[in-house]
């Protein structure tokens, strides 16, 4: 008996190690343990022996059993991984060829998304945001804005007017379109009032507004303008992004690009606010989204701006 | 304003390199615009001795000249005649270039020539300039010029000529002056300000002319004074240089006096030729509507009655701060002038000259805003010059019609304060030394800062922008960046974003997300467009705002909807195959209302989709998304008569009976209009009424507990009903299950259905809150539905 078992063993060993295909593996099984397998068969001849070498051949066929079932789950084990190699072979991919493209999703407009860079920027240093018309009386925009009535900004040459007392304002100005004119822009307004504002909190403002804007490394400088809405009036230069402040072609060799205009308030507004202008203060800047836009992309004509070509909008 | 270097270096020493200057004077308000040369077209140019001549030997004109540049030699041809050996000529040799000319090594008919000779008009001299210059040919230069050096040396045309902005609140920079007086503070220096002695005369002006000013509002000063026994000639030749530099061009000493005067203070003033005044009579008036009078520039100018004209008793002989008249101008043979100098009012001015489209150089500076101390400086100056000219006799007394005072003017300014909007800690005495180097005198006493504006500082108020006025200019001169980077401090503020902001952001980011680009297009369209679009009569979008001023026809209204501005851009992107078709714009159209009331602006969100993907139901799924993802629930889709649209294939979108949009393909004649082939899809939304309907936080809904069974029909129906009818009589049929989301997945057309119909196949969803669908309620329910959609016309499809 010891012998028969030994030579299952070996013969086993021997098929698992020549095998060549999973489905072997359960041929396999079948002789050894299947209904007519020659462990059963084995089995089956222990009614003839003794209660000691009962326990001897049972304790023998099942050690074999469970040694061979090792093996061939081992050996299955092995099939497996080779099926899965030669599939993950079969299945290589070009991993060089384009990828397929999502559902197309859209654009916004590059003055959109500066509009919100500069939008958000403002809101975190506690600006809150409003809309003012497009079409403003003239008595809002120029003369509580300290503009009397014939300063040139007034005259028709500058302004669209829609009858003697009307006039589109915010964002128009008579200027024939070029590289660098447009007769509407978007513009963005900042206004503070309180008690003891000064020209240094201006400074302070537009120098960390400027730099959430354009990054960090960027620096600012603050010199002296003139604007009717504003005393003193200034004009808020920053190091040229593009050269970083060596000079080029685009802020003409100075290394600054002036961004925009600014001021402490009138104090002929505050009075026309109610406001004693011994007492309040304000300060008042606007920055131009269309020239922020092209600066911020290096956009070289601003008529791209306006002229909607996918080919454009597409790059932002 | 141009301040040539030499003209400063009379009033100052130049200790500085131009960078160094150019830095302080931008940061004293006066940008550069730019920096010139004198010679500004030439350069390269050398000076050249002609060694020796010989004839070209194929062409009998030329000459061919051996020249000594000093470190080399050159072969040069010329034609000219006036030169010879030993000429020391100016060489425009190989490499040197005069305007838009370079000049290269060329070869003429076999012969080499290495560049070529210059005449004194090349470099803009006059015979007075330099001896010879106008001569017909070749500038022979001076015997003892040395060789090899750049002509501007040789000729002493070196000089560098800045040219800075002038902010519109500093008038009195727009003169040398005036520009030399900052530009001295900027060096660090005291300007050496010229005096102007008064030339007594002899005689009295009185006595010649008369000057009665009727309009005192519109001209505030008049001053005059006049020069007899003239000797009209070319003026000398650093006068004319000096105007060179400033961009004119010399005429003759009385006309150059009053062109240097006004480049020198600012000022302009007028020469008359003193007989062709009648009756020694001057009479400033308004015109009379229609008045003529011939210009200088020999033009007929038609004046009003809101014009200034200057005239005798017959009529006029110049438009006030504008021209001089023909009929009165200095020519050859004037022996007296009259010297104007006034003060006019520069609001009156800048209308005239831009009514009669022509803004001279004086206009533009009355426009700008001159003053009457300086009219009667300018004035003394012009007598000086004549003197200093030997251009004439002076005839003694002025005469000074002035209602305007003239006294500088005394403020007292708070010291506390002018620190406060600086944020300094400057004495009265500090700001006192400060001003008195742009020469503003000031007087500190404790707290107050006396300061007596000077008559040319227009600028500084009296009232209450004195503090601010005066901190401008401390902090100007004190440096703004000299002046720290400081936070703002105080109570502090929630920055914050308000609903229609966040509200806008939304809608535009459904849309991009949705493949939408963004177009932003003018606010401008012209009658043609809008007529184009074919509204109703009483479609509100006939009301546009109208322009006074408008570029062209074609931009003369403010839209009443977005859909030209978007069909422009459509247009543009169809013809330049970018191959992209689908667009979104939000942005503000405005309707008139009529009488004096201000137009009503209304935000609106447009589509334009176009190209083969697209479909009318393309852009209608669109606009359900954006509605969709705003909570906006419950639009219906009904079809309207918007007449840009292709009856048929247009719908208005309703919400609670409301109109918040429409949508449609565009109507082949709009096509047509806009010269594009279709099809081409349109929606516009009221931005308004999605602000409104749109929720921001919405509810949360239970999930279903139960399952939904989802079930499949097709009924035939009449070709000409809608899928949604349907769909509400399947959702509404009364059965005791939940029927939802019944959506049309299918049409069919065709003989299995017969004519005039169609074979609409829909699902729906069936559930109950509480349980688990049994299949004879779902059975029950389905059979229900069917007998309702069969009572309804709706056969089940066979």
């Amino acid at each position: 008996m010891e012998n028969d078992l030994q030579r299952i063993r070996e013969e086993a060993q021997k098929r698992l190690a020549a095998m060549q295909e999973e489905c072997d593996l359960v041929a396999l099984q079948q002789q050894l343990f299947g209904k007519a397998g020659e462990l059963t068969a084995i089995l089956r001849t222990m009614g003839k022996l003794s209660k000691e070498e009962r326990a001897q051949l049972g304790a023998n066929v099942n050690k074999l059993k469970q040694e061979l079932e090792a093996a061939m789950e081992a050996r299955r084990a092995e099939f497996k991984k080779k099926a899965q190699e030669l599939r993950f072979e079969r299945e290589a991919l070009d991993v060089t060829e384009a990828g397929v493209s999502p559902i197309p999703m859209g654009h916004l407009h590059p003055m959109t998304q500066t509009y919100r860079t500069i939008r958000d920027a403002l809101v975190g240093m506690g600006f809150q945001v409003f809309d003012g018309p497009e079409i403003e009386l003239d008595d809002n925009n120029f003369t509580l804005l300290n503009l009397p009535l014939d300063h040139p900004a007034r005259d028709m040459q500058d302004t669209f007017y829609i009858n003697d007392k009307l006039m589109p304002g915010r964002v128009f100005r008579v200027d024939e379109v070029d590289a660098s004119h447009s007769p509407v822009f978007m513009q963005i307004e900042g206004f503070v009032v309180d008690k003891n504002l000064n020209l240094a909190n201006l400074k302070g403002t537009l120098d960390t507004f400027i730099r959430a804007v354009f990054g960090e490394n960027v620096k600012t400088r603050l010199r002296p303008s003139y604007f009717p809405f504003t005393e003193p009036s200034a004009e808020l230069d920053m190091s040229c992004t593009i050269c970083g402040g060596k000079g080029c072609r685009v802020c003409k060799g100075t290394g600054w690009i002036e961004i925009l205009g600014c001021g402490m308030t009138n104090p002929h507004e505050l009075e026309n606010c109610g406001l004693d202008p011994k007492e309040w203060s304000a300060f008042a800047f606007g920055v131009g989204v269309d020239r922020v836009t092209s600066l911020k992309y290096g956009i070289s004509d601003i008529r791209y701006e306006y002229e909607n070509d996918a080919r454009f909008l597409t790059q932002f | 304003m141009r301040l040539p270097k030499s003209w400063l270096q009379d009033y100052v020493d130049f200790n500085v390199t131009d960078e160094e200057f150019i830095e302080r004077m931008m940061w004293r308000g006066f940008e550069l615009e730019g920096v010139e040369k004198e010679l500004k077209d030439v350069s390269g140019v050398i000076t050249g001795k002609i060694l020796s001549m010989e004839k070209h030997p194929n062409a009998d004109k030329l000459s061919v000249c051996q020249v000594d540049l000093g470190d080399k030699q050159a072969q040069i041809l010329t034609n000219a005649k006036n030169v010879f050996v030993g000429a020391i000529v100016p060489v425009a040799y190989a490499g040197a270039r005069i305007g838009n000319h370079d000049f290269t090594v060329a070869n003429i008919r076999g012969v080499e020539s290495q560049g070529m000779f210059c005449s004194g008009e090349e470099f803009n001299l006059s015979d007075v300039e330099y001896p010879g210059a106008e001569v017909d040919g070749i500038l022979i230069l001076r015997e003892d010029t040395p060789l090899g050096i750049p002509i501007e040396e040789a000729i002493d045309r070196n000089d560098v000529i800045f040219d800075f902005s002038v902010l519109p609140n500093r008038p009195d920079c727009n003169s040398i002056i005036g520009l030399v007086r900052e530009a001295a503070a900027a060096l660090g220096q005291k300007m050496k300000t010229p005096i102007i002695p008064h030339i007594e005369g002899e005689g009295d002006v009185n006595d010649l002319v008369k000057v009665t000013v009727e309009n005192g509002d519109l001209c505030p000063r008049y001053t005059g004074r006049a020069a007899v026994d003239l000797k009209i000639g070319p003026s000398p030749a650093w006068m004319q240089r000096r105007l060179k530099e400033m961009g004119m061009r010399p005429i003759s000493n009385i006309v150059d006096i009053t062109n240097y005067v006004l480049v020198e203070y600012g000022h302009p003033t007028h020469a008359f030729d003193l007989a062709c005044i009648r009756d020694g009579h001057i009479i400033v008036r308004n015109a009379q509507e229609g008045e003529k009078v011939v210009t200088l520039d020999k033009k007929e100018r038609v004046m009003d009655k809101d014009m200034l004209l200057i005239s005798d008793p017959q009529g006029g002989v110049g438009v006030a701060g504008v021209m001089g008249g023909l009929n009165s101008e200095i020519t050859e043979e004037t022996k007296a002038v009259f010297f104007e100098s006034a003060a006019f009012k520069a609001s009156n001015i800048r209308r005239t000259a831009r009514k009669l489209r022509h803004v001279t150089d004086a206009a533009a500076r009355f426009i700008k805003g001159v003053e009457p101390v300086n009219a009667y400086l300018a004035l003394e100056r012009c007598i000086e010059l004549v003197s200093e000219l030997h251009a004439g006799r002076i005839v003694g007394g002025t005469v000074d019609v002035c209602a305007a005072d003239l006294a500088d003017r005394e403020i007292h300014v708070d010291v506390d304060h002018v620190n406060r909007i600086l944020n300094t800690n400057l004495s009265g005495e500090k700001m006192a030394e400060l001003l008195a180097t742009i020469e503003v005198p000031a007087k500190a006493d404790g707290n107050d800062l006396h300061v007596s504006i000077p008559h040319f500082r227009t600028d500084i108020e009296s009232g209450i922008e004195a503090d601010a006025d005066i901190a401008e200019e401390v902090g100007r001169i004190y440096g703004f960046d000299n002046i720290p980077a400081v936070l703002m401090n105080g109570d502090t503020f929630q920055g914050c974003l308000a609903r229609e902001f966040q509200a806008e952001d939304k809608v535009k980011d459904v849309l991009v997300a949705c493949g939408c680009l963004e177009m932003y297009n003018y606010n401008f369209t012209g009658p043609s467009a809008l007529k184009a679009l074919a509204f109703a009569a009483d479609d509100e979008r006939n009301h546009a705002v109208k322009l006074l001023n408008p570029f062209g026809e074609d931009q003369s209204l403010m839209r009443t909807t977005l859909y030209m501005g978007m069909l422009d851009s459509a247009a543009r992107n169809i013809r330049r195959k970018t191959g992209y078709g689908r667009f979104m714009e939000v942005g503000n159209v405005h309707f008139d209302l009529g009488g004096d009331r201000l137009p009503r602006e209304e935000k609106k969100v447009g589509l334009i989709f176009f190209g083969e993907q697209e479909s009318f139901y393309t852009l209608k799924g669109v606009v359900e998304t954006l509605l969709n993802r705003l909570g906006i629930q419950g639009a219906r889709y009904v079809k309207n008569d918007v007449a840009c649209f292709q009856p048929g294939r247009r719908a208005d979108v309703l919400v609670d009976g409301r109109k918040l949009g429409e949508l449609g393909q565009v109507h082949p004649d709009v096509l047509g209009a806009w010269d594009v082939p279709g099809p081409l899809y349109m929606a516009e939304l009221s931005f308004a009424d999605i602000l409104a309907l749109a929720v921001d936080t919405p509810a949360f809904q239970p999930l279903p507990r139960f399952p939904v069974v989802s079930r499949d029909l097709a009924i035939v129906v009449p070709e000409g009903s809608e899928s949604a009818h349907w769909i509400e009589l399947i959702e509404t049929a009364p059965v005791d299950v939940i029927v939802e989301k019944g959506r049309l997945f299918d049409v069919y057309r065709g003989p299995a259905v017969g004519l005039g119909k169609k074979s609409l196949a829909i699902t729906f969803n069936l559930r109950a809150e509480d349980h688990t669908l049994t299949d004879e309620e779902i059975k029950k329910a389905f059979e229900t539905i069917i007998r309702v959609l069969g009572e309804n016309g709706a056969p089940l499809r066979q």
